[in-house]
């Protein structure tokens, strides 16, 4: 990797301070950036660590909301018990993060920031994967990429585990930069870039993610992945869902899927399907079904639009206490 | 076809049009008077962020000794725990956090050391297999009396794992010992044996 300055704030108006220029990168537990500054997809010339700045570590009830500080390490997120009990879709998405070295370093705020996994990226042939004006996706090996909006040129998934769950779960993201603090929804965290020099991330350069807060949650919630490796790898697709119920029949609906598309994808469909029905195995059934309706698949992939409409019918389930695929 | 970590241009911007106060942008975004406050106050405090570059000395506390290396600050804990450090036992394999022969033991948690700056390590303390009992007792000890390593290669990193594993749980069963050591890949296949010394390693300790 290229040398570079370092920075080690200790608090996060510092470090907000210590990024303030370009070419500058914030540096928390290293599992991605490091990775890609070691490939030269990033090529910081200032890192600013702040993975040991205490008062962005830790995750704090209160009032029935959830606060987690961004450089909470996944490993606190799996040992939490709050977050075990009322949380569980959170709480599984995380516990199956990689692995337990990555757990001990990786933090909720760099894994909701870390960059895709496209091989086409991160060989250096830029986010949309182009080479001489070709998409080297669409004609490639695109197995692991998107299945919605692939109209578009932008083919590569969101690879983090934990946006699809705080995303059902309508958590909000506080960013700190150098003239303020602001808090947007989670979901807006992320974009679809719509030229090689846009990012998929809306967050400035300059702004630092300090915490995410979930509000208080009065339904129920769960996160079901299909992976091909149990660990070293991240979930071909993921599904989150949060549902309000009044009995067994549901009255609000958030599904969100992971895996499938180069932002966390919600499935208005998926919701639409399942709102004002009892929560069984057709209805749930019919609400995979539904989330996949409008996916279109690249040449290699058609596999993930049946793997999504399990994880969402089985996320449901899941919810339900009706989990048949653990059952002998 | 390298590309830099900057992010692109039309955010800022439009973060700076925030910033001189639309009122439909401030509906949706809340700016608090104290943060603004307190970075005020850190600006004019510009001594307090330190910026190293260069060779830069370094002060690393390994298995309980303190030692004194230079190094810049892009150098992993594990090129300096082995070229300027001598502690070899951790192994460079894969370089990139995906295979754990580089596992050691930072405050208590296993870490990949590949991964890591050794600068931010500095007033942490770092726990490598050097430091493990190869007594009886040990986990060392049980792999060799298992049959857990074939090349060899794999088998720092295992040991560290598996140590750090009987530390917090000093009865696991067969599944938590496999998720346990779920951060460490063996090519030449001796799970079998590693599995059955991580289960003898934590009778003997027990007993011990
Ligand atoms: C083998 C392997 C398997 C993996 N499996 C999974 C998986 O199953 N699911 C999954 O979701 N992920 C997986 N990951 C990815 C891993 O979870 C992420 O790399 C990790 O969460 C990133 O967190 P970090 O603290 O290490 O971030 P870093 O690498 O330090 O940072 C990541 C990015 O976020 C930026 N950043 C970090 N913190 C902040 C902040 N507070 N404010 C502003 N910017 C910030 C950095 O500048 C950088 O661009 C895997 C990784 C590996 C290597
Ligand atoms: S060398 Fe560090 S994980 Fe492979
Ligand atoms: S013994 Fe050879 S890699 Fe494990």
């Amino acid at each position: 990797m290229n040398a570079f300055e370092y920075a080690g704030p200790t608090s996060p108006e510092l470090a907000v301070k210590a990024i303030g220029r370009s070419g500058a990168a914030f540096l928390s537990g290293g599992t991605d950036l490091l990775n890609r500054m070691k490939d030269y997809v990033a090529t910081p010339s200032r890192v600013v660590y702040i993975n040991d700045i205490k008062p962005l570590a830790g995750v704090h009830a209160s009032g029935g909301a959830m606060s987690i500080g961004a450089a909470t390490k996944l490993a606190a997120i799996v040992h939490d018990k709050t977050i075990e009990a009322h949380l569980p879709a959170l709480h599984r998405a995380t516990a199956e993060v990689g692995t337990p070295q990555l757990r001990h370093m990786a933090t909720i705020g760099g894994n909701l920031l870390q960059r895709p996994r496209c091989w086409y990226y991160r060989n250096g042939f830029g986010l949309l994967g182009m080479k001489d004006g070709k998409s080297l996706v669409r004609t490639g090996d695109n197995r692991y990429h998107a299945i919605f909006l692939t109209d578009g040129d932008a083919l590569f998934v969101n690879p983090s585990s934990i946006a699809a769950p705080l995303i059902a779960l309508g958590a909000e993201a506080t960013l700190l930069g150098p003239k303020g603090e602001r808090t947007i929804a989670v979901e807006k965290l992320y974009q679809v870039p719509k030229s090689a020099a846009d990012s998929e991330l809306t967050i400035a350069a300059d702004e630092l993610l300090t915490k995410v807060t979930i509000p208080r949650i009065r339904g129920k919630n769960a996160t079901y992945e299909i992976r091909q490796k149990r660990a070293y790898d991240w979930p071909i697709v993921l599904a989150s869902a949060a549902l309000e119920l009044d009995g067994s029949k549901v009255t609000s609906a958030k599904i969100i899927l992971a895996g499938v598309a180069p932002i966390p994808w919600r499935s208005e469909e998926a919701e639409a399907a399942i709102v004002g029905k009892e929560l069984t195995t057709e209805s749930a059934e019919a609400a995979g079904a539904a989330a996949v309706s409008k996916a279109k698949p690249l040449s290699m992939n058609a596999y993930k639009v049946t793997l999504a409409k399990v994880a969402v019918k089985r996320a449901l389930l899941t919810i339900a206490g009706k989990k048949y695929w653990e059952e002998a | 076809m390298l590309e830099t970590e900057q992010k692109p241009p039309n955010n800022r911007a439009s973060r700076r049009d925030f910033l001189r106060g639309s009122g439909l942008a401030a509906a949706t975004t809340v700016l608090t008077g104290r943060a603004t406050a307190a970075i005020e106050e850190a600006r004019a405090q510009d001594s307090e962020v330190q910026v190293l570059s260069g060779e830069i000395p370094l002060k690393l506390n390994v298995n309980g000794e303190e030692k004194a290396t230079v190094a810049e600050p892009r150098s992993t804990l594990l090129d300096t725990l082995r070229n300027r450090l001598d502690v070899t036992g951790p192994k460079r394999v894969c370089d990139r956090a995906s295979c754990g022969a580089c596992t050691v033991i930072v405050e208590g948690e296993t870490v990949y050391s590949c991964t890591t700056l050794a600068v931010s390590c500095q007033g942490k303390a770092i726990e490598t297999i050097e430091s493990f009992d190869t007594g009886p007792n040990g986990v060392p000890y049980a792999f060799h009396q298992n049959d857990g390593l074939m090349c060899g290669y794999c088998t720092p990193g295992f040991v560290t794992s598996c140590k750090a594993l009987l530390d917090q749980n000093k009865n696991p069963t067969l599944e938590e010992i496999q998720r346990g050591l779920d951060g460490n890949i063996c090519r030449c296949g001796t799970y079998g044996g590693v599995f059955k010394a991580a289960l003898a390693a934590a009778k003997t300790m027990k007993g011990a």
